[in-house]
């Protein structure tokens, strides 16, 4: 019965608009907002920080000449050189060396690939329109993991999240309308996961009888991994999402990809015109080889994804102690007076106070 | 986005959305109207999830025939999401339409135009991976050029994001699909095609097709009229959680009787056939946005172009 009643519908009309994912994505706001070219990202950071260090020694400044009567000669000296703040690459690395807490602070609560992710995205974006020396970056971890749970509909309550993360709850809300306001309230992620399980699919579509199932799995296992872990880079800023999957794929089995790529888009035109055969009815054939989805720029694919390649296979390496001097750097510049203040319990004997740093109690 | 909440003048109250109240407000600055709606922030968790999600929707959807977020403020204890205005929703227009105690449906030309808006709409959001999940002649509002735009998207979903069962109770009954008033969970873009085909109904003969009061009722009112479902009209139906053997078999009425009951003009085999395509019990037969956009009803639209 569901056959007979299957409905006539009109021919498409000429020049109906026929949309593409590739289209859509385009109009997504993860594209129009924040999707950039390497140049301006890095114009970017480089724009955010210069705000952040012209304000820091503005208000350097500031403490200098309002305490200039308390300040010895050698107090300035040592602020000159503590409170110094942060440059761009420094700021970057801090970043980066905060969106693996991120990452590993939301896959230990055991949440999905999804909102992990949308976590770490948001993280990295909030960080392009402000500086770690606006807002430390250690405030807003459990806000930002927080609202990837709210706006992935993954149900978590204040309560919970806070006793699972001992983080209080003032803590997890106290920035989460600022965030909102720099995510420009763009929130739905484009993740590559989806375009994961299409070509997942696909390739076992196209290289039909050539390929083992149960590698596939195998690789579909390993490429996820690979995907969650190249968020921490910048390809999210760079690349689409099935850009993104087809590098991840080729990092895993690149033969394999490019056997794939090669039978699917290397010889377009003999696809539609195969594909013209079996639908003589098209006239307007012109319009359809315009249209179709699969016509791509073979070439410009291959570099793009090996441009992917390159920027997910060097994710940034923070060690510890260049994490601590930059939060030295900026503690001291948020807080000139400590830097007096240990200087002077260091002047009556002359015995180093190191252990009773402020610096050293942070908790990174 | 960086407008302040003293840019906007308060006026009349115009109603409560999902989970806000809705007041209508002026910009100072421009002249023009604006929807304020504005969310209670609740202490206790931050933002409510269910404004997150609305905001993350509506920015992504661009499109003539869904209400534009213009806005989002942010106040003490408020948050207010600053949409494009309308002048009423569809629900408004036909009590204002209906003399006395008489109902009627709206003139035909007007159904179809509201009705081809409505799909062009639904079809920009299915094609972007999100289902509306609550529509209805309240949500749909219209402006004095005639247009109609799709609003309150508090309940949408993106696909692939599970739904669980308790947000199912929030959806109002009198639109939502067979298939999930039985417990379907794997429901998709069909449960809007369903509520599209009762909003099409209602607007020809003025009344709602199947005003039910609660579940059972909602089911039974579907079958008097669209027949009792069985394996072979609808092969999964018996495996549903909240599938009833021992309902009456019930033969599916003559739907165009019933609208033109209703109507003066001349209810066409076109526009029935279009109803019929939307209101199939089984969720995979049922016309999908596109399908429907390209139906025959439509086709002077297509000549005119």
């Amino acid at each position: 019965m569901s056959v007979k009643q299957k409905k006539k519908v009109l021919e498409k009309p000429e020049g109906y608009k026929v949309i593409s994912d590739d289209d859509l994505f385009r109009s997504s706001s993860q594209y129009r907002l924040w999707s950039f070219t390497k140049e301006q990202l890095d114009t970017k950071r480089v724009d955010t920080n210069a705000h952040a260090v012209a304000a820091i020694e503005e208000k350097l400044t500031m403490f200098k000449k309002d305490y200039a009567s308390d300040i010895s000669e050698e107090d300035a000296k040592m602020i000159n050189e503590k409170a110094i703040p942060l440059t761009a690459e420094e700021e970057l690395k801090l970043v980066d060396f905060y969106a693996k807490k991120v990452q590993g602070i939301a896959q230990h609560l055991n949440l999905p690939t999804e909102v992990v992710s949308s976590a770490l995205i948001f993280f990295k974006r909030f960080y392009l329109e402000n500086s770690v020396m606006e807002i430390d970056p250690k405030t807003i971890v459990h806000t930002i993991i927080f609202l990837a749970c709210k706006s992935e509909n993954y149900f978590i309550s204040v309560d919970s999240f806070s006793k699972k993360t001992k983080a209080s709850r003032d803590t997890i809300l106290k920035y989460e309308f600022r965030i909102l306001e720099s995510l420009k309230f763009s929130l739905l992620c484009h993740h590559p996961f989806k375009p994961l399980h299409g070509f997942f699919l696909d390739i076992q579509n196209v290289l039909h009888g050539k390929v083992d199932v149960k590698y596939m799995g195998e690789i579909y296992t390993k490429t996820k991994k690979r995907i969650s872990d190249a968020l921490l880079t910048d390809v999210a800023f760079l690349f689409t999402p099935p850009q993104i999957t087809l590098a991840a794929l080729s990092l895993e089995d690149e033969q394999l990809t490019e056997k794939y790529l090669e039978t699917k888009f290397s010889n377009t035109d003999t696809i539609i015109e195969a594909s013209k055969d079996t639908n003589e009815k098209d006239k307007d054939s012109e319009v359809i080889k315009e249209d179709r989805p699969d016509k791509i720029n073979y070439i410009l694919l291959l570099s793009l994804i090996d441009q992917c390649k390159e920027v997910m296979s060097n994710p940034s390496q923070v060690s510890m102690e260049e994490a601590k001097s930059s939060a030295a750097k900026l503690y001291f510049c948020n807080h000139p007076m400590n830097i007096i203040q240990r200087n002077k319990k260091t002047q009556p004997d002359g015995t180093d106070s190191k252990e009773e740093s402020p610096v050293k109690k942070q908790k990174i | 986005m960086s407008s302040s909440s003293s840019q906007f003048k308060q006026l009349e109250k115009l109603g409560n959305g999902t989970y806000a109240t809705v007041y209508k407000g002026l910009n100072k600055t421009t002249g023009i109207f604006v929807a304020l709606k504005e969310v209670k922030l609740d202490s206790e968790e931050g933002t409510p999830s269910t404004a997150i999600r609305e905001i993350s929707l509506m920015k992504e959807l661009k499109h003539e025939n869904i209400v534009r977020l213009y806005d989002v403020i942010h106040t003490e204890n408020k948050l207010t999401l600053v949409f494009e205005y309308m002048d009423k929703d569809l629900k408004n227009y036909m009590d204002s339409r209906t003399s006395g105690n008489s109902t009627r449906g709206l003139e035909l030309s007007l159904v179809k135009y509201f009705q081809w808006q409505l799909f062009e709409g639904v079809t920009f959001c299915h094609e972007n991976k999100i289902l509306h999940r609550d529509l209805k002649p309240q949500n749909l509002l219209i402006n004095n050029k005639g247009q109609l735009k799709l609003g309150d998207f508090g309940l949408a979903r993106a696909f692939g994001i599970p739904v669980n069962t308790f947000s199912t109770e929030v959806v109002t009954l009198w639109y939502r699909a067979p298939d999930v008033l039985m417990g379907s969970r794997s429901y998709s873009t069909s449960i809007d095609m369903w509520s599209c085909g009762c909003i099409l109904a209602e607007m020809i003969t003025g009344k709602p097709l199947f005003p039910g009061t609660n579940d059972e009722e909602q089911l039974k009112l579907i079958f008097d009229i669209m027949g009792t479902p069985d394996e072979q009209l609808w092969p999964a139906v018996t495996s549903l959680p909240k599938y009833n053997r021992n309902l009456p078999k019930k033969e599916p009425k003559d739907l165009k009787k019933l609208l033109q009951a209703h109507t003066k003009e001349i209810v066409d085999d076109q526009v029935i056939d279009l109803v019929t395509g939307l209101l199939q019990l089984n969720p995979d037969a049922r016309l999908t946005a596109k399908q429907a956009l390209h139906h025959p009803w439509f086709g002077e639209y297509y000549q005119q172009q």
